[in-house]
């Protein structure tokens, strides 16, 4: 256990050194923009265009009329969500890019632990981005409604759980395909179209809604609204909680078992430097 | 055959101690050529070309859902358009912010040229520069057939995008115009990136912003003032507007005079500025020869 704790701490460690000593300000730029420019629109629609008037099926889906502040918080979530597929989800990718993977295999490590490590960095950095964005929607009109703080920190350590899995996943698909973009931008379009970020899955086309709601985030991300904006029935968190355990387990699942091939896979066939 | 004659001509240049061009439209061609072997069937063309704008396309559509179900109201000059249809007004600004989307992303050419040593070469052929940039925004302009491709598939089977047409010129010349002025855009960019050495990252990193400024989201009347003027620097944001009133407000061809208008100014201002970056780049890399540097 003392073990797997260090290569956890050691990781971030060197993986926070790494991002901040080489500190690119157009990285920043690029995880930035698109939340910024959903915040925009939001604030547009919301303020000026239609006046701050919402339809009644808003109000109902999500007990509050405040969309400047439902995109909010799902912009904040989606931060999270880029540091999960593009740092986690290549974390190994780089290695190889890097010409340190083969060494990375042969340490005696517990290379979920690393994993663990690499989130545990990105999602630190994100959080940085996380308070610029809270303090300039606070600036546009952002109000917190009520807290929920047993609810919120429940819906956060869910969350991450579920981006871990995810992140797990991705990382497995970057290494084997030796894909550096593709996999990561496909998924982020479609989390960030379907799992609720600028509208209430209920408005949605049902075609839309079933998608939605094979994504845990979609659950996390109700969760996370209910600490924050509005408060929401014992029922419908407790199927929120559900749904995102269930799907969050499946996802670690799953990429604990891509991981363990992958170090099976780079013993037999000796391929994982080969680009 | 074509790519072989190109290889071989300025040998036979260099050869006969004469200077000479290669016929601007075979440059092109072949740059064109050179950019659909290349990048067309790949994955990362259907992403950028086809999946992204499909879902950039849902994604603000769906941010309208909250508001209204139907249609907005659109206002150019203070003459209001009230029902202008979301999922048009949406579609409209995907076809035409992926097609500025495609030029920008082309102005990345001297990085990939750079990247793969053959920026030197490519620059001591005696092609013509403009038309190797020309090619290679056209190259990209085909690219946008997987768009096209599938909208129609997209729209084919439900979806009505509320087209109100009563002047046929009027959609012509905003099509054309609109479209030649982000040629011209994405030529200037290109260009610039010579410099630059930062075209991909310019590329990207100007989504967002342009998206924003240009009316792609929502409409130029309902944006900040200071925002929406600067917009009017970009032809996406003309040429939405033209595109729009034409396509789905019904304008005829004196509403959007002034857009057409604009748009014929930006595309001869675009091409002289592309002109000018190029002749100072290939001077500066005469003089300091430092051009191939990263």
């Amino acid at each position: 256990m003392w073990h797997f704790l260090r290569v956890v701490i050691s990781t971030a460690k060197a993986s926070l050194v790494a991002q901040w000593r080489f500190f690119r300000w157009g990285g920043m730029g690029l995880r930035l923009f698109p939340p910024l420019l959903n915040l925009g629109v939001a604030w547009a629609l919301y303020n000026i265009m239609f006046e701050g008037k919402t339809l009644d099926a808003f109000g109902r889906a999500t007990s509050n009329s405040d969309y400047f502040s439902f995109v909010l918080i799902g912009s904040i979530f989606y931060i999270y969500i880029v540091a999960s597929l593009f740092g986690l989800g290549r974390a190994m990718f780089w290695e190889r890019a890097q010409g340190t993977i083969e060494v990375l295999f042969l340490s005696p490590m517990n290379y979920v632990a690393y994993m663990i490590g690499v989130a545990a960095a990105s999602f630190i950095t994100s959080t940085v981005d996380v308070l610029l964005l809270f303090f300039l929607g606070n600036v546009l009109g952002f109000r917190v409604q009520h807290v929920d703080a047993p609810l919120l920190i429940v819906g956060v350590l869910l969350m991450i759980l579920a981006l871990f899995g995810l992140g797990l996943i991705v990382n497995a698909i970057t290494l084997t395909f030796r894909d550096r973009v593709n996999t990561a931008n496909t998924l982020m379009t479609v989390l960030l179209v379907f799992c609720g970020i600028v509208c209430p899955v209920a408005m949605m086309p049902e075609w839309a809604q079933i998608i939605g709601k094979a994504v845990p985030f979609t659950y996390g991300l109700d969760i996370l609204r209910a600490s924050l904006l509005y408060e929401s029935d014992f029922a419908n968190v407790l199927s929120n909680i559900v749904g995102i355990m269930a799907l969050a387990s499946l996802y670690i699942i799953i990429g604990i078992i891509l991981l363990k091939r992958i170090e099976e896979n780079s013993k037999k066939k000796a391929l994982l430097t080969v680009f | 055959m074509l790519g072989n004659q190109i290889l071989k001509t300025p040998t036979s240049i260099f050869q006969g101690g004469r200077k000479t061009n290669l016929g601007i439209l075979r440059v092109i061609l072949a740059e064109m050529r050179k950019n659909y072997k290349q990048f067309f069937f790949t994955y990362y063309t259907l992403f950028w070309v086809l999946f992204l704008p499909l879902g950039n396309g849902l994604l603000y559509y769906f941010m309208y859902l909250p508001f209204t179900k139907t249609f907005i109201q659109f206002e150019w000059l203070g003459h209001s358009y009230p029902s202008m249809d979301i999922i048009g007004f949406t579609l409209i600004g995907q076809l035409a912010y992926t097609f500025f989307l495609s030029t920008l992303l082309a102005g990345a050419i001297f990085d990939r040229e750079r990247e793969q040593g053959t920026f030197e070469i490519m620059l001591l052929s005696p092609a013509n520069r403009l038309a190797i940039l020309l090619g290679n925004t056209f190259g990209a302009s085909i690219r946008y057939l997987w768009l096209l491709v599938g909208t129609l598939f997209f729209f084919s089977f439900s979806f009505s995008i509320g087209i109100q047409i009563n002047d046929f010129a009027a959609v012509f010349l905003s099509l054309l115009l609109s479209l030649l002025a982000l040629l011209t855009f994405g030529l200037s960019l290109a260009a610039f990136s010579i410099h630059s050495r930062r075209g991909g990252l310019i590329a990207i990193a100007c989504q967002e912003p342009v998206a924003y400024v240009s009316g792609l989201v929502v409409p130029q009347n309902a944006l900040p003032q200071t925002l929406a003027q600067a917009g009017y620097l970009i032809p996406l944001t003309i040429g939405l507007i033209a595109l729009r009133l034409s396509l789905l407000g019904g304008a005829l061809l004196q509403d959007i005079q002034l857009l057409l208008l604009a748009l014929v100014v930006m595309i001869v201002v675009y091409v002289v500025l592309a002109h000018y970056l190029i002749k100072v780049a290939e001077k500066s890399a005469k003089a300091k020869g430092t051009l191939a540097m990263f």
